[in-house]
């Protein structure tokens, strides 16, 4: 079985792909963008592509165009599991398949394609978390400084003054610190 | 109240759901409204087909062709507004304006030349003229299909009609690609600003005051809470209202323009809100029914749809104009009567009654 994967991301698509590769599953090609010669030269029985690509379109056209497409597309719609077809497109996942394809065989490939976007999508929040740790224990660093010097504490204690700040305020540490310097900023006449 | 998700395609007539976001007229009505741009109109129809969004900017032929239970997800939908009249426009590459060779350039003398040139492509054995539209179930597909079969062009076999996303088609038009293009604003302004092809047929010179897109929503979504459609709809109508007055215009461009709404050059946009578009005026919220039985026509025409398909029940069905009738009334802006429905381009009336 041969399964296309249209992905204008790159990184997602990879990681769709590496999901579908497997000793039952010979070939697996991905793509950002649908070119109607590489779909006929591969002939695909599967194609997943993602929500998000402009591509579905054209795909949706081919199973209008019979003449133009010989091997019949239908959008897969899983009668006898109803339900997976919803969770496919609320996961960010459409597929085109062969008609007559075994529906198994559609299950497991969507399957696949809804847990690897789930999973790129949590990559990328965790990604974003981090960063903004990253970005927030910097100010807090820069703010613990500023007290550091303006106020004579230690280290320690100017944490502490900003652990505090944070508790009364009941806001996280990190905004705390940003309000900090920004005041600090403006008392120093750097706003504008 | 709980929030609402309405998806729309990133063209000028998106427009009445960007300005109630942008100026606050959902809130108004209470309503919590995310607007999503969606890349596709199949992602648009499934979305809304399992509430993933709640309501979306559709093309018409769409809704009338899920109730019909001709395309998966078979949902049946309701269109209770029209978002906009006309819009979209066929545009012909340089090249192939340059073969047409046509001094007159009425819509009739040029699908007339562009006749020549196809029965002149096929004796000389070239490859045919490619078309690209931007759904099978679009106006964009039956105006250029209609146009071209009144000049005896088959669109099935004398021509190849290809579906392209409309933020591509200019790029396929340079490319060579595509011969000629049928989409909405602002994409055949972009073509044509950018020196890239002609625009040889409005949909205003079409079919003035004809159809595009509606409003597209579940029967469920509106029969869940009537009020709550409602008060969605008279979010968009003075929004609409706002959209049509020429002293928002510059605000209309420049909020359009914006990479997150259409993200297209502000010029281009201008082009189709001048004088073409409407949005407001002349009744252009209400979704005629005429409107629907003239599409469904078209798939008939076509074989998109069959003979077992009850045409009058279907497109009362779909299209409510009574939806948009009470919004408009709600607002203080209660419809004109709707005007008489203008000739075609070829000087065809078309009352209403369906045709086979």
């Amino acid at each position: 079985m041969r399964v296309l994967v249209i992905d204008p991301d790159p990184a997602r698509a990879a990681l769709v792909a590496e999901g579908l590769g497997g000793d039952d599953m010979p070939e697996v090609r991905q793509t950002a963008r649908f070119d109607a010669a590489e779909v006929a030269a591969f002939s695909p029985d599967v194609i997943v592509v993602a929500c998000d690509s402009a591509d579905r379109d054209t795909l949706e056209s081919l199973r209008e165009a019979g003449e133009a497409n010989p091997r019949p597309v239908v959008m897969f719609a899983d009668r006898s599991e109803p339900g997976l077809a919803e969770q496919a497109i609320r996961a960010g996942v459409a597929a085109y398949v062969v008609d007559g394809l075994a529906p198994g065989r559609v299950r497991s490939i969507v399957e696949v394609a809804m847990t690897r976007f789930a999973l790129m999508q949590q990559l990328r929040g965790d990604l974003a978390k981090a960063k903004a740790n990253l970005e927030s224990r910097k100010v807090v660093d820069r703010a613990k400084g500023l007290l550091m010097k303006e106020r004579g504490l230690d280290e320690d204690a100017a944490y502490k003054l900003l652990r505090k700040l944070a508790m009364d305020k009941g806001r996280p540490i990190g905004a705390v610190a940003a309000d900090l310097l920004a005041f600090a900023g403006i008392l120093k006449g750097d706003a504008s | 109240m709980s929030g609402l998700t309405l998806g729309f395609i990133p063209l000028t007539d998106c427009a009445p759901l960007v300005v109630a976001a942008a100026k606050g007229l959902f809130a108004a009505e209470g309503l919590d409204v995310t607007l999503t741009r969606e890349a596709s109109w199949a992602t648009i129809r499934d979305k809304v087909a399992v509430g993933a969004l709640d309501a979306a900017h559709m093309l018409a032929p769409m809704a009338l062709a899920a109730t019909a239970g001709v395309v998966e997800p078979a949902v049946p939908l309701l269109a209770p507004l029209a978002l906009a009249a006309n819009g979209a426009a066929i545009t012909l590459s340089n090249a192939l304006i340059r073969a047409l060779a046509v001094e007159d350039a009425t819509p009739q003398a040029t699908v007339t030349a562009l006749a020549r040139v196809v029965a002149e492509r096929r004796a000389g054995g070239e490859p045919p003229l490619t078309f690209a539209v931007v759904f099978p179930y679009s106006i964009h597909n039956y105006a250029l299909r209609y146009w071209l079969a009144g000049a005896g062009i088959d669109p099935d076999r004398d021509v190849r009609i290809v579906v392209v996303p409309p933020p591509r088609m200019v790029e396929q038009l340079l490319t060579g690609q595509v011969d000629g293009i049928s989409v909405g604003a602002p994409w055949n302004a972009v073509a044509a600003r950018g020196g890239l092809g002609r625009i040889v047929l409005r949909a205003s010179q079409f079919w003035a005051a004809g159809p595009d897109k509606v409003l597209g929503v579940t029967e469920g979504f509106a029969a869940e809470d009537p009020s709550r459609l409602q008060a969605l709809l008279r979010a968009l109508v003075r929004a609409q209202a706002w959209a049509d007055a020429p002293e928002n215009r510059g605000e209309l461009t420049a909020l359009l323009a914006q990479p997150q709404h259409v993200g297209a050059e502000a010029e281009a946009i201008a082009v189709a809100l001048e004088g073409e578009l409407a949005f407001h005026r002349n009744a252009a919220a209400v979704p005629r029914i005429e409107h629907a039985l003239w599409q469904l026509g078209q798939m008939r025409r076509w074989g998109q749809i069959g003979d077992e398909v009850d045409r009058p029940a279907l497109a009362a069905r779909v299209y409510r104009p009574d939806l948009a009738i009470a919004a408009l009334a709600s607002v203080g802006a209660p419809a004109q009567p709707a005007p008489p429905l203008a000739r075609l381009f070829d000087g065809e009336s078309f009352d209403g009654a369906p045709r086979p």
